[in-house]
């Protein structure tokens, strides 16, 4: 087997429902401009649009979790479900908090996500994509390090923040983890 | 007579209009074809009724669909999609569709060029990019992007379901910086 694609997971890593009791530590990543930076939110500002953030749009999500620290969140991670023609697909996102960057922590992370969420959804889910600022390097390298295909540069593919970006599209196949 | 001249170019008049519901007839020649359908998300029809239907509910409606008219007579169409909110408005993705008896020609090709220059000069400034999704293994759509002048960007594995086979879809794309002005 590749070894880059064996799940070497940092043990004290752990992915779980985020909810509303989470929203200080939330607040932690959600208030960083460095974290906001190529998402399509602002930072947060105010404890309460993190609650709201988190009882509309995480808690009825699909697919989203906490990553998790020595059992505190100090990031999230998400995959969409989609439907009809598109249901074969999953886009997947991730944050996490700056203090945190540089330790393989996000890479961990994807690679449990992308092993749980083909296990639970592997018969209509055969692709797991994502999509980054041809700026955002470091979450580029989060992607091939978990054993993404890199699969081509969308030029003025969408407006973040006012501006029209380029992106990098990646993606993992049910097939590249050995799930069948 | 193949009317494609030596440069690759059409000679007889390739023009873009509305569809109406009275071109029905002629719409059923390509919407009832197997060989046009087989990358399309939607079954031949196989009734005037049903080709009715269709035209008024998905046809009319569509913010930017045209028929393809060779020497005025509707052989084709070519549509444009774009989520005009948020983010995505700076792409619209085109597809478009040629009845059998007029493929291998340069008609795609040309209603392509045209469609894209009207579009960037509707939608524009706003619209920055015109993508195209083909199935890896529909060659023929692929060539009449690369000659309207597309980049291919990449292949998408496994990435959309159609009639019931994950397939591998090409991107294609043109930007209105690719475009060269009149």
């Amino acid at each position: 087997m590749d070894p880059e694609l064996k799940i070497e997971n940092l043990p004290q890593i752990t992915l779980r429902p985020l909810g509303v009791a989470d929203v200080d530590d939330f607040m932690v990543w959600a208030m960083d401009a460095r974290v906001a930076r190529f998402c399509t939110w602002e930072p947060y500002t105010s404890r309460e649009d993190g609650l709201n953030y988190i009882q509309n749009t995480v808690v009825p999500h699909p697919w989203f979790k906490a990553i998790c620290l020595n059992g505190r969140p100090i990031g999230a991670i998400s995959v969409t479900e989609n439907s009809g023609g598109d249901a074969c697909r999953g886009e997947l996102g991730y944050v996490l908090a700056s203090e945190y960057w540089g330790k393989g922590i996000t890479t961990t992370a994807v690679k449990m996500a992308v092993k749980a969420v083909f296990e639970e959804r592997g018969e209509k889910l055969e692709r797991v994509e994502a999509l980054v600022d041809v700026d955002n390097v470091g979450s580029q390298r989060v992607l091939e390090k978990a054993g993404f295909c890199r699969e081509g540069l969308l030029r003025r593919y969408v407006v973040l923040k006012g501006r029209t970006r380029d992106m990098v599209m990646f993606s993992l196949l049910s097939t590249d983890v050995g799930i069948l | 007579m193949d009317p494609e001249t030596a440069n690759g170019t059409v000679s007889e008049t390739v023009t873009l209009r509305r569809l109406e519901v009275s071109d029905v007839d002629d719409f059923m020649v390509w919407a009832g074809d197997e060989r046009v359908a087989k990358f399309c998300t939607w079954e031949p029809c196989t009734n005037k009724d049903q080709a009715l239907d269709f035209i008024k509910s998905r046809v009319i409606t569509h913010p930017w669909l045209r028929a393809i008219c060779l020497e005025g007579r509707p052989i084709g169409t070519i549509l444009m999609t774009r989520d005009s909110g948020g983010g995505d408005a700076c792409r619209a993705e085109i597809g478009y569709h040629v009845a059998w008896q007029h493929w291998g020609k340069g008609i795609a090709t040309a209603a392509v060029k045209m469609a894209v220059k009207e579009v960037f000069a509707e939608w524009g400034p706003q619209l920055e990019r015109v993508e195209g999704l083909v199935d890896a293994e529909n060659v023929g759509s692929q060539r009449v992007l690369e000659k309207a002048g597309f980049c291919r960007e990449g292949l998408l594995r496994k990435y959309f379901v159609l009639k019931g086979r994950t397939c591998d879809m090409v991107m294609f794309s043109i930007l209105a910086t690719d475009v060269l002005p009149c």
